[in-house]
């Protein structure tokens, strides 16, 4: 039967539930147990486990678990009981043979042997197929017996483990008698090296000698040969370095100055032979390292600067600004900035809305406002102002009158139309054309009308007033003052 | 000083009093990561432990090729032999005796080496130079862990020209014309004698080889004949 539960923990006793019927006691069962044992035997579990034989016992009875029979728990103890004395039984007899106990007896010899190591999937297989069915046993005539199948398989189990064991190491040794026979040889054939660990089917370098006489014998006067170039050739160039040196010395001094600038104009003549970086050209250094390299190719003397590289722009400035880098290959890619100044960084509008009022254009005649020009202030602000009243001469000046400049520089709104200079110089000395018109003191002139004495001295004696010329007191000149903003643009007065 | 067998006190960081080779401890001839190299590898563990200079010769003759590191910087057995060489410090007799013999190439390869590390400029001219007549093949191996073909002058003539040569940094030598110019050594002769002679008279172009009068070979094979006087005055 299926067993109920596909673990392979022991089970437990069961619960008690109220108003089932609780597990009877074993004593009261024995005579059902004849009857159901038949039914509860399973398939045998297999032959050998790892397992070891309580808890092959266990699992092997775990498929004749029924968890709601309460019979169940008495059953295991007895079974065991049963087989046991079946098989002591069948050894003794040894002829009585059964296809039921001959089951039971494989159970039960298996679970004698331990340790034997086979697939566990028969076990399980065999918890989960359904119980074969049972034969009542009968009994076979002795000439009718198939023998072999009983008694000798209980002692073969072992044997048959131990034979696979053997032939399992000894196929194993035969193995590494064979690699370190290989080894062995290949080392006596020459071929393969003290430790070498890789075999090598064939040294390709033979460093036999003897092969061919002639054609070594050749071989070696060619590097002779050679050396003796090369010998030759030092003891040359050593020689014409003395030879240099000796003329040298012997020149006077003039020559030798001669000499001198004669290579320094050739120098300086190959420097500038080479062709000029282009504008924004990708600089590239010659590097320092492959110097041989590069002079035995040839390449020494290349003008890497000069020349131009096919795929490059000519002429960068025709790009876009955010196009016109060094490098191509850098376009696009991330952290490439080319900051030059806040300013020109800058895509704000600063101001430029300030000025616009709603759209005046294209509306309704009735809605335009009254005055032309566009004054600065709208509505209520729109009314005319008077001076700004100061504190009459002689007054306490505060701390901002004695700044840099005169202090407090306000003025108010031109009420000519024309867009005042205040707004677009950020300077602190007055516009010029104030400055025309009035003398050139020290305090700046407040306001256009001349209510007030030009000369806004701080002086407190009026006499002074009278013969205030400034000019010649001046220690610096006036030239500076003409350009207070930093506007440089011409100016024209309009009277 | 007694026979070690391990190179512990030569290889000790603390400090190294015994005799020096060019006044520092011999196996600082070779630098400090090949050193570290060679002496955690197998084959110094296992071969080179309590070897002497008749025992190494066993080990020499089982080589098949020289060369530095190859592979993840593994050494070869002949850079083994040479730090356990530059440990034994066998004297100039031996050594020598092991540059000459014909039996056994890479030993004489080994001995080369040696020499180049160990003697000093003029006697690294006069005792290697006549190996240049020597045109036996070599087996090299490369950084990369393959075989290269070379020759025994060839290599000989990288020992005497090359900075670098199998993992070591070599002792700069002097050149020869220096020492010419001393007077130490004399004016070289190539082996080549008389048919360099032949060919400036000629002015021919090198393309002709001529095997001339001299040019039969040695009862050893890979030997070119050169002038007795020549082996007689360098084998001190």
């Amino acid at each position: 039967m299926a067993s109920k539960r596909m673990t392979a923990n022991p089970v437990k006793p069961a619960r008690y539930r109220p108003g089932k019927p609780v597990a009877e006691d074993p004593s009261s069962d024995e005579e059902d147990e004849s009857d159901e044992e038949q039914e509860i035997v399973t398939q045998p579990p297999p032959k050998a486990t790892s397992f070891p034989s309580d808890a092959r016992k266990v699992a092997a009875n775990l498929g004749k678990v029924d968890l709601h029979n309460a019979k169940t728990q008495a059953l295991r103890g007895e079974e065991a009981k049963n087989q046991a004395e079946r098989v002591a039984r069948a050894i003794a007899d040894e002829g009585f043979v059964t296809e039921e106990s001959e089951e039971e007896r494989n159970s039960e010899s298996e679970s004698e042997s331990d340790g034997s190591e086979e697939s566990e999937e028969e076990e399980s297989s065999s918890e989960d197929e359904p119980a074969p069915k049972l034969l009542r046993p009968t009994f076979i005539k002795k000439d009718q017996r198939k023998e072999g199948v009983h008694v000798a398989e209980v002692k073969d189990e072992d044997d048959r483990w131990a034979e696979e064991e053997a032939r399992r190491k000894e196929k194993a040794d035969s193995m590494i008698q064979e690699q370190l026979e290989k080894d062995a040889a290949a080392r006596a054939a020459g071929k393969k090296d003290w430790d070498d660990d890789e075999v090598q089917e064939v040294e390709q370098v033979d460093d036999t000698d003897g092969l061919d006489p002639e054609t070594e014998r050749a071989a070696w006067k060619l590097r002779e040969l050679r050396r003796v170039k090369r010998e030759r050739e030092a003891i040359e160039l050593a020689e014409k370095e003395r030879e240099e040196i000796e003329r040298r010395r012997n020149l006077s001094a003039e020559e030798r100055d001669a000499e001198d600038k004669e290579f320094l104009e050739a120098q300086k003549e190959e420097r500038e032979g080479r062709g000029k970086m282009s504008y924004m050209q990708k600089y590239f250094h010659k590097g320092a390292f492959f110097q041989d390299d590069a002079a035995a190719e040839g390449l020494a003397n290349r003008d890497l600067m000069g020349s131009r590289i096919a795929d490059d722009v000519t002429n960068r400035e025709l790009l876009p600004q955010y196009m016109q880098i060094r490098d191509m290959t850098k376009l696009g890619r991330k952290g490439r900035t080319k900051y030059k100044d806040l300013k020109s960084e800058d895509t704000g509008r600063w101001g430029e809305e300030a000025g616009r009022g709603p759209k005046r254009d294209g509306v309704d005649e009735r809605f335009m406002p009254d005055r032309k020009g566009g004054g600065e202030r709208s509505g209520a602000n729109a009314a005319p102002i008077g001076e700004r009243r100061k504190a009459p001469d002689g007054a306490p000046t505060g701390p901002s009158a004695h700044r840099p400049g005169g202090g407090d520089r306000y003025q108010p709104q031109v009420e000519d139309g024309r867009p005042s200079r205040r707004e677009r110089s950020y300077s602190r000395t007055p516009s010029p054309s104030r400055r025309r018109r009035r003398s050139y003191s020290r305090t700046p002139p407040r306001r256009r009308d001349r209510r007030r004495s030009p000369s806004y001295s701080r002086s407190p004696s009026p006499r002074r007033e009278r013969y205030r010329n400034d000019a010649p007191r001046r220690k610096r000149s006036r030239s500076h003052h003409d350009h207070h903003s930093s506007d440089k643009r011409q100016r024209v007065e309009a009277y | 000083m007694a026979h070690q067998a391990d190179a512990k006190r030569m290889l000790d960081e603390r400090g190294y009093s015994g005799p020096q080779i060019h006044d520092q401890n011999p196996a600082h001839l070779l630098e400090k990561a090949v050193r570290d190299r060679i002496v955690d590898s197998y084959y110094w563990k296992e071969q080179c432990f309590a070897i002497n200079e008749a025992t190494l010769c066993d080990r020499a003759v089982d080589m098949t090729f020289i060369g530095g590191t190859y592979g993840q910087q593994k050494p070869t057995p002949f850079l083994c032999l040479t730090l356990k060489l530059l440990q034994l410090m066998p004297e100039r007799d031996i050594v020598l005796e092991y540059l000459h013999q014909d039996d056994f190439k890479y030993l004489s390869a080994l001995a080369a080496f040696y020499v180049r590390l160990t003697f000093n400029s003029k006697d690294v001219y006069t005792t290697l130079e006549p190996m240049l007549a020597d045109y036996r093949k070599l087996r090299r191996r490369t950084r990369d862990g393959g075989y290269a073909l070379t020759y025994l002058d060839q290599f000989i003539d990288d020992l005497l020209t090359k900075e670098r040569v199998c993992a070591t940094s070599l002792r700069k030598l002097p050149p020869r014309t220096i020492l010419e110019d001393v007077g130490q050594l004399d004016l070289r002769e190539s082996p080549l004698g008389a048919e360099l002679d032949d060919l400036d008279r000629d002015d021919s172009d090198g393309s002709v080889l001529e095997v001339g009068a001299n040019g039969g070979p040695d009862s050893m094979n890979g030997h070119a004949a050169y002038s007795d006087s020549d082996r007689s005055r360098n084998s001190t």
